[in-house]
Order: structure tokens, then C-alpha cells, then sequence
């Protein structure tokens, strides 16, 4: 326990100057791409002098040294700014928004975990093998279709066909409102881990340990469940949490085409108009998020595979 | 095990049950928004969403009805004085949505706001011809010349020099009357809880959500039919369309592209050609484009009416002239410029671009743009001119095309209000050039000088007459590549009943549309 503890606290640290890195990198971005955030808040008709009024309020006149430096300083204070178009706070934008992408993430990676895995075990078994060669033509596909495609053809054919789930929305949370975005989201991952489950599974069967096993007599759920699903799942733990991060961010487009009210569509719209402080925020907020994740993927392989040591020294 | 399974079946039985509709039954007319406003106060209200929702929350002191007359608003009624400079306005008695009156004061305190350096306002412009106004924008030393409440209710507004035009700038969001001692309190969270006397109230914004406005039950003209309306933010078109067909929307925009599905079946198609004209504007400060033979010759270049009739699914008319249809009082010009790429390459090679020329049109990132530039590009290379396209995201687009980067850029333009000056003065009076509207960098003296005399002139025959020999310069001169007025279309569900599309976007007050 406490070899994890020190491994913890010297990730934490390690993490300050991994985000200071992100910070930096997203504001000079900010200063590098075209566009100017004031012209996205004066419409079509307007004059110079309201642009110039504009740069000053918003503190876009001064020195980009002096901008960043105060920058820094905000941030300092934990204070994200304030959005140039909604002039509402970025951090609670980003607390009412993130639950909500986390709901969905959670959810696609519970159900691409759990389907992924039954798939990818009924593809590696043999004893069916039109079985699990359906499996794996179901897990070429999942790799396969855009997200953007699955996710119209899931509402046709659940909203409009059966009329059994709403066809977007956020239902105030509601669980029906949650299956066809997560399935969406989930679907390439699943197959993601459907294959690497199989290839797992197939490798295992190999081992001396799995015919020991057998050879005690043990039930074939057993050594499955045991033996073999035991090992082949350590890669299955780094594709999902190497994974959840682009959940967080790739639910972008899952996000609007299901008008899931997530921080997806609010960085998009950030980008969209230049909104600096949102977008500032929300890549920080995600970078944060992503290291937190890597790092939880990092002390549950300690669990799952007590070999692996945490910290480098094994004993 | 058996167990468990047994109890997951069931449990998605239900959930999956066709009797647990998808379809929300709401009181409300179920609208939808493809983008969120940014806000509802009408001083920083610039884009479709935020003006039009603004609209339906805050009374002007004019406004347009869906078919785009002006109409009373807060103002009983008004005088203009003989020289056009003075206007005389009697307030309703009416009350905001948070109990109190709507006094004179209101108005003298919207209008300076938004006029106000403080407020920093990108539309105080639609006041700017008030008496003082610019000296006021500078300094924000009260008070504003322009403006003088003698009593309660009534509101006197003075003008630098008579402006035909002002009640149409009146009636823009922008000039929505906020409640004075609302606008105090919240400072720049009135934008997310407005206080307007409008027929709506704001009684929800779910962010990303949806916005619900309720009847506002203080509304002093005649109350809307229905409860409310709620407006859900739906992104994606596709999605927008799904809702609607499961029966969760009462009125969808239909894209152009889905027109014929949606003609031939199911309830009818509304249509209407709408206050906006879609033009590819050519830089003329700039050779080759500062020779009128080379813009004519483009103009003739290209087919417009084949462009129309199978990339918009006929969903437009082509521009003979700037004016759309409902703004004008005589027909459009005839066709200057019909299909002919044999008197294109002619007029080139006068112009001594024999062999023609390259050239970038620029273009903001937009699918149908650039199924239409692609046919513009092949047309032009017809007759020897290389089109490079260039797309950049709106906000890349708008600083190259401020800046003068591009030779030609493809735009439209939208009216702020339902008047033929609001397609002249902005697009092609050589004072607006840049931000102002005329980004084609367009001068031409005497349309400068028509356009101030218009402007002048009390008598509607004789303005048109004005506005319709400015059109016609402007329509030689050719400043744009002129390309053509497009339709909107909407269908809406069989409950609504009196729903009409408004001329103008904030037009449409959902006073009679009801189940």
C-alpha cells in the first residue's frame, strides 16, 4: 500500500508541469489559429471603434507575455474566466456539463466492456465457429462505421421504426434517453475490445496453466472465467482506459447528434466562435481529467495482475 | 442466474415498451433551435437565435407582423414631424413580466444603454442616427439630445437628419425595451433572466437544452392563444427531422435537400422566398476585379438558373437586381446578365484577359457552399478563369474577407428589417464599406448620393423610385457575382394551426398559433 501511495503522489506531482505544458500550448494555440474572437460577437453590421472597445473589455489589447501571465494567475486562483459570449463563469458551465459527458462515457465503456468482452470470448471459444466468425465480422464493422451513421441509423431505426427510445434529448437524465448515444459511443470500442479479448483468450488457451486447469477437471466456465479471462483482460484494462479519454472528447459528435447537452458540444461551440476562456478551460479541464484516468488505469493493472509492480522496482 | 436474466428481460421489456411513447406531450408548441442564443438581452443580441427569442420576451416600440407591416407595439401610436426629424410616441399602459409599469423612463433608459461606451453594445448602431447619438456613444455624458420623456408616456426622439427608415431600425431586437430596474440588479446576468413586456416570459433555459417562455400573463395586448413555447437546441439537421417525424415538434425547417420527400407526402410545405440574398462578392479595389467588363463577364459565366435547379432543388429565384420580391413596389430589372459564356469570354478579352485568369473564392465552411462553388468553379474555368477555392471556418472567414484577403467571397445577407434600404445603404453605400456591410469595396458616387436622398424622403413612391435607380447602377456595375434570393421552407405539425413563416425572422410572435 504504501508503494502505491508514493507511486500516486509522484504522478500527482509529475502532473503540474504535464499541464502547465497543456495551458501553455492551448493559449499560444489560441494566438496562432485565424479568427478573431471579437468579430464572433458583433454580428454582420458593425464598426471598428466597437471592435476595439470589445478587445479592451475583454483584456484582448494587452501584450500576449502580459496576457499569459495573468492567465497563469487566474488560474492560479482556480478561476477559468468568464465566457466572451455567454459572459457566464467557464468552470460552472463546465461542472453542469461534465457529469453529463461522464454519465455517457461511463456508460459506453461499461456496455463496450461487458459486450466487447462476450464477444470476443464467443469469437476465441471454437466451439462454434460460424459463431465466432459472425463475432468477428460484427467487430470488423464496429471498427468500421462512423459514428455519425450509427448514430442516425440507431435513431431511425428505435425512434422512428419502433418507437421504443426517444430519438435525442437528455430527458433530464432519464435512462432512455441514454441507450442509443452510449450504444453509439461504445460500438467501435466494443469491437475494439471484442478483438483484443479473442486474441487474448486465444493466446491463453496455449498456456500450460489453462491445460493444468483442464486437466484438474475443472468446469470449462471455470477455467474460462479463471483462468483464461483473468489474463486476457489486462490489455483489455489499457485499450479501455487509453480509451476513456477520447470517450470524453470523442463523444463530441455522439453529443450533437443526439443533442446530449455535454462538454463536447460546448468546446465545439467554443471553437466555433473563438470563445477563448471556454476553450482554455475545457482542454484543461480535459487534460486534467485525462491524467486522473491514465492514472487510475496505471494502479488497477496492480489488481488485476499482482506481477505487475507500480513504481518501477519489482522485488 | 435464470432469475437474473428473467429480471433483465423484463426490465428492458418495459423500458422498451411501445406503450411508453416516445412522444412527449406538451401543452407548449414544440419548437426547435439549431443554435443556442448566446443571450437574451437585446443590447448584445446578434445572431438568429438571440434576436428572434429576444423578440418574443421584449416589446419595441414598433414591430412587424408576420407579414411584415409595422405595427404598434409599446406605442399606441406616433406622429413624425413635417421635416421627418422629429418622432412623437404614446406608450400603451402595459407592465413587464415582473409586475412593474412600463413608464416613459424605460425607454429613455433602454435606448442610452445600449448607445452607452460603458455597454459596449456591437448593435448601438440602430440608434445612431438619434440627435447626439455619436457624440453620446463617445463620451456617455448625459443626457442624449435625441431623447425626452415629457410624461409618463410619452416618448419624444429627435433625429441628426430625417432617416425614412428609422421605424424598421425601431422594431430590430436591439431596440427591445428591458426593464430599467431588472437591467440595474442583474448587470450581465440579464442576459440568462430578461424582463421584457413582450407576450412571452423566459420561465426556463437549460443550457444546450432547451428554453421555455410562458405566456407572460402580464402582456397588455391581446394574450397568445397558446401556453407557451418551448424551444429544444438540436444541433444536427437530421435530428431536428427525426424529432419532428416521431411527432416531438410542431414545425420543422425542411432542408432543400429533403424537399421532394417532404412535398410529396405528409402535411403541406409552407414556403416563402426570404428577406436574404446570396451573392459571390468580388473584391473591386483590386484588378482584374476594378474592371466592370471582367464582373459582367463573370456574372454571365456562369448559369445560375442550372445552379438553381439542381443544387438548391429549386429552392430559390435567381437575383435579377438586389431587391427581394417582398420589399419591392415594381418588378425586379431584367435579366442583365443571362447564361452566355461565348459574351463572357468576349468581354474578357476586351478587357484583355484573353486567356482569362486565376483567382481564390473564398467560402466558410458549409456543405451546400460548396456544392455551389464547385459548379461555380467549373463554369468559370469554362470561359478560362482558374477558380481556387478556399474554405475557412466563419470566424477565419469574416477576418479575411474585413481584411480584403480574398478576391471573392460567397455571402449572403440577411434583412434586419423589411425595407429595400436595408439592401442598398449596408451593401453598397461607399460608407459602410468594410464592417458596415460593403465588403466588396463598391464606390460609386452617384448611388452614394441617391441612397443619401432616399434616406430624406417622406414619400414612399418617390423613395422607390430612388432605391429602384440604385438597384439598377448597382445591377450594371456589377460588384458582386449576383446569384439569387433563396426559399424557406418549414411544415409544421397537424395540431398547429395559423402558424405563417414571418417575412422578418423576429416577425413571427406565435400571438395566433395554437393547437
Amino acid at each position: 500500500v504504501a508503494d502505491v501511495l508514493k507511486f500516486v503522489v509522484k504522478r500527482i506531482l509529475l502532473l503540474l508541469p504535464i499541464l502547465l505544458g497543456v495551458v501553455t500550448v492551448t493559449f499560444l494555440l489560441m494566438y496562432v489559429i485565424p479568427g478573431d474572437p471579437v468579430l464572433a460577437l458583433v454580428g454582420e453590421r458593425y464598426d471598428e471603434e466597437t471592435l476595439d472597445d470589445l478587445r479592451e473589455e475583454l483584456g484582448l489589447d494587452k501584450p500576449l507575455a502580459l496576457q499569459y501571465v495573468e492567465y497563469l494567475g487566474r488560474l492560479a486562483r482556480f478561476d477559468l474566466g468568464t465566457s466572451f459570449l455567454t459572459r457566464r463563469p467557464v468552470s460552472e458551465a463546465i461542472l453542469e456539463r461534465f457529469p453529463r459527458t461522464l454519465t455517457l462515457a461511463l456508460s459506453a465503456m461499461a456496455i463496450a466492456v461487458v459486450f466487447g468482452t462476450l464477444i470476443g470470448l464467443l469469437a476465441a471459444w471454437g466451439r462454434y465457429p460460424r459463431l465466432g466468425r459472425a463475432c468477428m465480422l460484427f467487430t470488423l464493422a464496429g471498427v468500421s462505421i462512423p459514428v455519425f451513421w450509427l448514430g442516425l441509423l440507431l435513431i431511425h431505426l428505435f425512434a422512428i421504426k419502433l418507437s421504443v427510445l426517444p430519438p435525442s434529448g437528455y430527458g433530464g437524465g432519464s435512462l432512455r434517453y441514454l441507450i442509443l448515444p452510449a450504444v453509439t459511443l461504445s460500438l467501435s470500442s466494443m469491437a475494439t475490445v471484442a478483438r483484443v479479448t479473442r486474441s487474448g483468450v486465444i493466446e491463453a488457451f496455449g498456456e500450460d496453466y489453462v491445460r493444468t486447469a483442464r486437466a484438474k477437471g475443472l468446469a470449462e466456465l471455470v477455467v474460462l472465467g479463471k483462468h483464461v479471462l483473468r489474463n486476457a483482460l489486462v490489455p483489455v484494462v489499457t485499450i479501455v482506459g487509453a480509451d476513456f479519454g477520447s470517450y470524453l472528447s470523442g463523444s463530441v459528435l455522439t453529443e450533437s447528434i443526439f443533442g446530449w447537452p455535454g462538454l463536447g458540444r460546448f468546446i465545439v461551440q467554443g471553437i466555433l466562435r473563438r470563445d477563448f476562456p471556454v476553450i482554455q478551460g475545457a482542454v484543461l479541464f480535459m487534460a486534467v481529467t485525462f491524467v486522473l484516468v491514465n492514472l487510475m488505469v496505471d494502479i488497477s493493472y496492480g489488481f488485476i495482475d499482482p506481477r505487475i509492480r507500480l513504481g518501477g522496482k519489482g522485488r | 442466474m435464470k432469475r437474473v436474466s428473467t429480471a433483465l428481460i423484463t426490465c428492458l421489456s418495459l423500458m422498451l415498451q411501445p406503450s411508453c411513447s416516445v412522444v412527449e406531450e406538451s401543452p407548449y408548441i414544440r419548437l426547435a433551435l439549431q443554435t443556442e442564443p448566446a443571450t437574451l438581452d437585446p443590447a448584445y443580441s446578434i445572431d438568429y437565435s438571440s434576436g428572434m427569442i429576444s423578440s418574443l420576451v421584449h416589446s419595441n416600440l414598433v414591430r412587424y407582423t408576420p407579414e411584415g407591416k409595422l405595427a404598434p407595439d409599446l406605442a399606441r401610436n406616433w406622429e413624425i414631424s413635417q421635416d421627418g426629424r422629429t418622432y412623437t410616441f404614446h406608450l400603451a399602459p402595459a407592465r413587464f413580466s415582473c409586475g412593474r409599469k412600463v413608464e416613459a423612463l424605460d425607454v429613455l433608459f433602454s435606448f442610452e444603454r445600449l448607445l452607452d461606451p460603458e455597454t459596449i453594445s456591437p448593435r448601438w448602431w440602430v440608434l445612431g442616427t438619434l440627435l447626439g447619438a455619436g457624440t453620446f456613444h463617445e463620451s456617455g455624458e448625459r443626457p442624449l439630445p435625441g431623447i425626452e420623456t415629457p410624461d409618463d408616456s410619452t416618448v419624444i426622439l429627435r433625429l441628426e437628419r430625417p432617416a425614412s427608415h428609422f421605424l424598421g431600425l425601431l422594431a430590430m431586437p436591439a431596440a427591445g425595451i428591458v426593464c430599467r430596474t431588472d437591467v440595474s440588479a442583474l448587470g450581465v446576468g440579464y442576459g440568462r433572466s430578461p424582463c421584457g413586456s413582450g407576450p412571452w416570459r423566459l420561465a426556463e433555459w437549460r443550457e444546450a437544452e432547451e428554453i421555455v417562455l410562458v405566456r407572460n400573463e402580464r402582456f397588455v395586448g391581446r394574450k397568445p392563444a397558446s401556453e407557451g413555447l418551448s424551444f429544444r437546441i438540436i444541433p444536427e439537421t437530421m435530428t431536428r427531422i427525426a424529432e419532428f417525424e416521431v411527432g416531438n415538434l410542431d414545425l420543422l425547417e425542411v432542408p432543400r435537400a429533403e424537399l421532394d420527400l417532404w412535398r410529396s407526402a405528409g402535411p403541406p410545405l409552407l414556403e416563402t422566398e426570404e428577406l436574404r440574398i446570396v451573392y459571390i462578392g468580388l473584391n473591386n479595389t483590386r484588378a482584374p476585379f476594378d474592371d466592370v467588363r471582367v464582373r459582367r463577364a463573370l456574372n454571365m459565366a456562369i448559369d445560375v438558373e442550372t445552379i438553381i435547379a439542381h443544387v438548391l432543388f429549386g429552392g430559390a429565384v435567381k437575383a435579377n437586381g438586389v431587391i427581394p420580391t417582398a420589399l419591392r413596389e415594381s418588378p425586379h430589372p431584367a435579366d442583365l446578365y443571362p447564361y452566355d459564356p461565348g459574351r463572357a469570354m468576349e468581354l474578357l478579352a476586351e478587357a484583355g484577359y484573353p486567356n482569362g485568369f486565376e483567382m481564390e473564392i473564398w467560402q466558410r465552411e458549409n456543405p451546400e457552399g460548396g456544392r455551389i462553388l464547385e459548379s461555380v468553379q467549373a463554369y468559370l474555368g469554362r470561359v478560362g478563369v482558374g477558380v481556387k477555392l478556399v474554405t475557412r471556418e466563419w470566424s477565419a472567414f469574416k477576418q479575411a474577407i474585413e481584411r480584403g484577403t480574398p478576391d471573392a467571397f460567397y455571402l449572403d445577407w440577411f434583412a434586419d428589417y423589411p425595407d429595400a434600404e436595408n439592401f442598398l445603404s449596408p451593401l453598397f453605400h461607399s460608407s459602410n464599406r468594410g464592417g458596415g456591410g460593403n465588403r466588396s469595396g463598391y464606390v460609386n458616387g452617384s448611388v452614394d448620393s441617391l441612397l443619401d436622398e432616399a434616406a430624406l424622403c417622406a414619400d414612399t413612391a418617390e423613395r422607390w423610385e430612388l432605391y429602384r435607380r440604385v438597384e439598377e447602377t448597382v445591377y450594371g456595375d456589377a460588384p458582386w457575382i449576383f446569384l439569387w434570393f433563396p426559399a424557406r421552407y418549414e411544415i409544421v405539425s397537424p395540431r398547429l394551426q395559423g402558424y405563417r413563416i414571418p417575412v422578418i425572422f423576429n416577425g413571427q410572435r406565435f400571438l395566433d398559433v395554437s393547437f
